[in-house]
C-alpha cells in the first residue's frame, strides 16, 4: 500500500516520544519532591540557585521552584497547588495564614528598596534625610518639567510600596501629570527604560536592589545611579521576605514534613548564614532576619568585606543562571 | 561566565520538542477529522463553525494555560490527579492551541482537492467512503502543512507553558520559557542565544516534514 511507509514513519515518531517521555519520568526519579511558589526577585538574583542545593543535598530531596509574580504565588497557594511560599508582601500574607490557607508567617531575610534615577539628578534626591522628602523633591521638579518618574504601574510589591510613599506625602498619582509615567514593565524592563529615556529627559524610579546591581553588572544601564539608598532609620524602604507553610489540615495532599523541614532550615543558624553569604557584585542582597537568629562571625565577615575585595568577583559575575545552564557555585566551605 | 554543562541545555530542548510534538500529534489527532468532516460534510451552520475554527486562530496562549490551570488545580475539578507543573499539563494546553489551527487549514486543503476530484472520482463510481479516502490521500501535503503550522505555533509559545508548567528548572522548562527568564534577568545574549536554538531545533523539523510533502509532490 501506498501510505505503508509514512505509517511507519510516524509510528516510528510516536514511538519515539512515548520512549522519550518514559525515560524522562524514570529519569525524574523518586525522590521526595516539595514545590515553592516564590517572587522572580529570589530565583532571578541567584540566590535560591545558591541556597538550594545544599538543603537538596542534606535531606536527599528536589525542591521544584515556581517563580512568578507575588500574586500569582499567593493565588497556586490559596488553590494548594504548592507546598510552601516565599514571597514578601506582608499585608497579603498576614491575610493569607488568617484565611486558614497557611500556617504561620516566619521572617526570613530583607532587602532594600533603592532610588535610582539620571547621574545628573537635577531633583537633588540624592542630599534627602528620607525617602519620603526624596519623593517630595522628584515631585517639584517633575511638575515643573525637569524631570519624570517611571512608574511600575503593574500592582506588584514595588508599585504598592511606590504607591504608599506618595501617599504619606498627601499627594494621589491619578492627578500627576505627564511627568508620571505608568509603564506596567517589569522591575528589569523599567531600569531598561530609564536608561534610554535617560537620554532625553533625566528620569527616576523605585527599584528593588537585587535587580538593579543584576541590571548594572550587565552594563546595561549605566546611565542609571542610586540617588535614594536604605538607611536602617528608614524602614519604610525594608523589603521583607517569608516563609510560610500551607495548611495541612486544608491541603491534606501537599508535601507538609519536608515543607516544615525546609521552613526551619531557612530559619535556622545554617540556612541563615548561607542566605548571609550569598553575594553578587560584591554586594550582599539579602540580609537574613529570621527570629532569634544572629549573624555568626563568618557571615559578618563577608559583609565588612564586601567592598572593594578582589576574590568577590569571583562570587560575583558567574551568577546568570537559568536555561538549565548551571552554574559553578563558590566553595563555601570559608563559611565554617 | 558561566559554565553551561551541555547537558541541561539538551534536556531542554528535548523537553521542547516533546511538548511541542506530543501536542501537534493529539491536536492533529483531533483537528485532522474534525476538518475533514467540517469540510466534506454539507450540514446546517457550517458557516458559523468555520467562522469559529478561524477565530480561534486567535486563541491566546495564556487564555489557554489559564484554562488548563483551573481544570488541573488542586481546587479544580481534576485537581488529583496532581499534573499541574508537568510536561504532561503543558501538553495538554498546547493541545487545545493546535486544534483549531489544523482543523482550519484541514478544512481548506479538503474542499480544495474536493472540488477537483469529487466529479472524477463519482463518475469512477466510487462510494462515499472511498471518496473521502481519496480526498484525504490527494490532500496529504495540505494536511502535512496543517500539522507544520500547528508545530510551529506551539514551540513558539510561552504563555500556557509557563502558566501550567512553572518553568521549573530540570523538569517543565523548555526553551520559550527559558528565553523569558534569561531576557528577565538581563541576559539578553543567552535569551538571543537560546532563540537560535530554538529555530534550529524548528529547522530540522520543518526539514524533515518538507521532506515528505516534497516526495508526495514528485
Amino acid at each position: 500500500m501506498r501510505l505503508d511507509w509514512k505509517v511507519a514513519l510516524a509510528l516510528v515518531l510516536v514511538a519515539a516520544l512515548i520512549v522519550g517521555a518514559v525515560g524522562y519520568v524514570l529519569l525524574a526519579g523518586e525522590k521526595k519532591v516539595l514545590v515553592l511558589a516564590t517572587t522572580t526577585s529570589t530565583y532571578d538574583s541567584g540566590l535560591l540557585d545558591y541556597i538550594l542545593p545544599v538543603f537538596e543535598d542534606d535531606f536527599d530531596c528536589e525542591i521544584d521552584v515556581i517563580a512568578v509574580g507575588s500574586g500569582a504565588a499567593m493565588e497556586l497557594g490559596k488553590n494548594g497547588d504548592v507546598d510552601m511560599l516565599l514571597v514578601h508582601s506582608p499585608s497579603a500574607e498576614t491575610a493569607f495564614v488568617n484565611d486558614g490557607y497557611g500556617e504561620e508567617r516566619n521572617a526570613v531575610m530583607y532587602n532594600n528598596f533603592i532610588v535610582v534615577g539620571s547621574a545628573s539628578d537635577p531633583a537633588d534626591a540624592n542630599h534627602s534625610a528620607n525617602v519620603t522628602i526624596a519623593f517630595e523633591k522628584i515631585y517639584d521638579n517633575g511638575t515643573v518639567g525637569d524631570c519624570q518618574f517611571l512608574s511600575r504601574g503593574d500592582n506588584s510589591g514595588t508599585h504598592a510600596k511606590e504607591l504608599t510613599i506618595w501617599k504619606n506625602l498627601g499627594l494621589n498619582v491619578s492627578n500627576f501629570d505627564d511627568w508620571y509615567v505608568e509603564t506596567g514593565l517589569g522591575m528589569g524592563d523599567l531600569l531598561d527604560m530609564c536608561e534610554e529615556e535617560d537620554a532625553t529627559t533625566p528620569s527616576y524610579t523605585l527599584s528593588d536592589d537585587a535587580t538593579y546591581y543584576q541590571r548594572l553588572s550587565e552594563n546595561l544601564i549605566p546611565h542609571v545611579q542610586i540617588v535614594y539608598n536604605y538607611q536602617e532609620t528608614d524602614s519604610l524602604l525594608k523589603n521583607q521576605y517569608s516563609v510560610i507553610v500551607l495548611n495541612e489540615t486544608r491541603f491534606p495532599h501537599i508535601n507538609h514534613t519536608l515543607a516544615t523541614e525546609f521552613k526551619d532550615w531557612m530559619i535556622s543558624q545554617e540556612g541563615q548564614d548561607l542566605i548571609a553569604s550569598y553575594e553578587m557584585y560584591g554586594q550582599q542582597l539579602f540580609y537574613p532576619n529570621a527570629a532569634g537568629y544572629t549573624p555568626s562571625t563568618s557571615s559578618l565577615k563577608s559583609q565588612t568585606s564586601a567592598f572593594g575585595s578582589e576574590e568577590r568577583s569571583v562570587a560575583g559575575v558567574s551568577i546568570p543562571v537559568a536555561a538549565g545552564l548551571k552554574v559553578e557555585l563558590p566553595l563555601r566551605c570559608d563559611r565554617w | 561566565m558561566v559554565t553551561t554543562t551541555g547537558l541541561e541545555l539538551l534536556d531542554v530542548t528535548l523537553l521542547s520538542l516533546y511538548v511541542s510534538g506530543m501536542a501537534t500529534i493529539l491536536g492533529s489527532a483531533v483537528g485532522i477529522p474534525l476538518g475533514a468532516l467540517i469540510g466534506l460534510k454539507e450540514f446546517g451552520g457550517k458557516g458559523a463553525i468555520k467562522t469559529i475554527t478561524y477565530t480561534l486562530y486567535g486563541f491566546p496562549p495564556v487564555l489557554s494555560g489559564l484554562f488548563v490551570y483551573f481544570l488541573f488545580s488542586r481546587s479544580g475539578p481534576f485537581g488529583d490527579f496532581g499534573i499541574l507543573f508537568t510536561p504532561t499539563a503543558m501538553i495538554i494546553a498546547e493541545t487545545f492551541l493546535v486544534i483549531p489551527l489544523v482543523t482550519g487549514i484541514t478544512i481548506t486543503s479538503v474542499v480544495e482537492v474536493d472540488k477537483n476530484i469529487k466529479e472524477t472520482v463519482r463518475a469512477m463510481g466510487a462510494s462515499s467512503r472511498q471518496s473521502t479516502l481519496t480526498v484525504m490521500r490527494e490532500a496529504w501535503v495540505g494536511l502535512l502543512m496543517a500539522c507544520m503550522v500547528g508545530f510551529g505555533r506551539v514551540i513558539a509559545e510561552v504563555g500556557a507553558a509557563y502558566l501550567v508548567g512553572g518553568n521549573i528548572d530540570g523538569k517543565t522548562r523548555v526553551l520559550t520559557t527559558a528565553i523569558m527568564l534569561e531576557t528577565r534577568m538581563g541576559n539578553f545574549e543567552w535569551a538571543m542565544a537560546l532563540g537560535a536554538v530554538l529555530l534550529a531545533v524548528a529547522l530540522c523539523v520543518f526539514l524533515f516534514l518538507r521532506l515528505l510533502q516534497e516526495r508526495e509532490m514528485l
